[in-house]
């Protein structure tokens, strides 16, 4: 029979467990909450950035195309993780991971963001080309440097192709480990398509002669990287709820179990305290009847 | 058949309205007036003054660079950052335009990430044409 004293604490141990892990379950609902509405606050922004974009392509002259546009060979790629710095966050990661192996490990690098995919990658012994630490608050202004990076690796052709990998997030309850191609931009229109399809295309349809000022090809230089940063930055927002999520559903179910820890605690103990009253009786009896 | 035009910046849509007519600050071709039935047109816009004409009314917002889209009756702009010119606080904006200068200034000395270097430049600069538009309303 375990003793009564060993038994009470572990509920209080048990009890302190559930205490963390359901202020942690809050401050990460509370985050995930954020995250979302900055994903939302900027939608209008990407929107109408990939609507303007979309009459580009559709209205630009002949044999005008850009480095970001053209598929060429892939003999090497390089890709974006974006991963959490802390753990707790039930299977996020690990399904990440998984993904991951998938690439073959002589012609991909990778570019870590998060603590996580920077150990697996290195401990795997795959090829890390940069890690980029990026803080809580996820701002733009820190991815600007990682894309910049991407960006001139690109041109260069130190690589063919760049996919980003992220935890894209469904809802609160299924985040999909997801690996999206973002350069060359293939099928750039299906994907504008695509983009939009939640609201109306064009009001109206417009069928005069565009004019370009200046030279069409000068518009697609500038806007293409800032229609990729802001992609990439709306990936690391996903990514981040997504993060909050799984942290928010992996706290709750450890509170839960606590929960239920207690309660088959709580009824062992009172088990044995009832078994060592029995037994005092018992002996008591015993005692005064041998008298 | 009036015009519609929309500004939204990475914080908000700042702007969705039926106008008359938009002047706009492009890059290359100066100051260029948008009336309705205008051709199909895609710019680049300068930091600046964006004036437009509504039931009569001049209005103006304060715009940073960005680009600019005529199609089909509609003007869309997309910039990073837009005020309305009755909302400009002057006084904070005073205080606002020697902070960047100054963080400029520190930046160009020491020896900065040109990014964020780029971002205190668009700063500074956006205070100051907040001020110059303001000023001549005044």
């Amino acid at each position: 029979m375990p003793n009564t004293r060993d038994i009470r604490n572990r509920i209080r141990g048990v009890k302190n467990t559930a205490k963390i892990t359901r202020a942690m379950q809050l401050v990460a609902s509370s985050k995930m909450k954020r995250a979302q509405d900055r994903a939302v606050q900027r939608r209008e922004y990407a929107r109408l950035l990939a609507r303007i974009i979309a009459t580009l392509v559709d209205n630009i002259p002949e044999g005008i195309t850009h480095p970001f546009l053209e598929e060429r060979e892939v003999k090497k790629r390089c890709v974006l993780v974006f991963s959490t710095d802390r753990g707790l966050c039930g299977p996020l990661n690990s399904n990440l991971f998984r993904e991951i192996n998938r690439y073959d490990r002589h012609n991909t690098v990778f570019i870590s963001v998060g603590r996580k995919a920077k150990q697996y990658i290195s401990r795997t012994q795959r090829q890390l080309l940069a890690d980029f630490p990026i803080s809580e608050a996820a701002e733009f202004r820190e991815l600007r440097p990682v894309v910049e990076f991407i960006l001139e690796r690109f041109l260069a052709q130190d690589f063919d192709a760049f996919d980003v990998l992220y935890p894209r997030f469904r809802n609160t309850l299924v985040q999909e480990p997801t690996a999206l191609q973002m350069l060359p931009l293939v099928n750039f229109s299906e994907r504008l398509r695509a983009y939009l399809a939640l609201e109306s295309l064009e009001a109206t349809k417009d069928e005069r002669e565009f004019i370009f000022e200046p030279k069409a090809s000068k518009i697609l230089e500038e806007i293409l990287p800032r229609f990729i940063k802001q992609e990439i930055y709306r990936l690391l927002l996903d990514a981040r709820a997504s993060e909050h999520s799984a942290r928010m559903v992996a706290m709750k179910a450890a509170t839960d179990n606590a929960k239920k820890l207690t309660d088959q605690l709580t009824l062992q103990y009172n088990k044995a305290r009832q078994a060592g009253i029995t037994q005092e009786i018992l002996e008591i009896t015993a005692a005064t009847l041998h008298s | 058949m009036p015009l519609t035009l929309e500004i939204v910046t990475p914080e908000r849509k700042v702007l969705s309205e039926t106008v008359e007519h938009v002047v706009l600050p492009s890059e290359h071709a100066g100051e260029i007036d948008i009336l309705p039935g205008h051709i199909p047109l895609m710019t680049m816009m300068e930091p600046g003054e964006l004036r437009y004409f509504k039931d009569g009314k001049p209005e103006s917002i304060a715009v940073d660079k960005g680009f600019i889209r005529v199609y089909g009756d509609t003007v869309s702009v997309l910039t990073e950052a837009a005020i309305e010119v009755d909302k400009i606080d002057v006084k904070s904006l005073e205080e606002a335009q020697a902070r960047a200068a100054s963080a400029v200034a520190e930046a160009k000395l020491s020896d900065v990430d040109p990014a964020i270097l780029e971002e205190l430049e668009t700063r500074a600069r956006f205070a100051v044409i907040q001020k110059i538009i303001s000023d001549k309303k005044r």
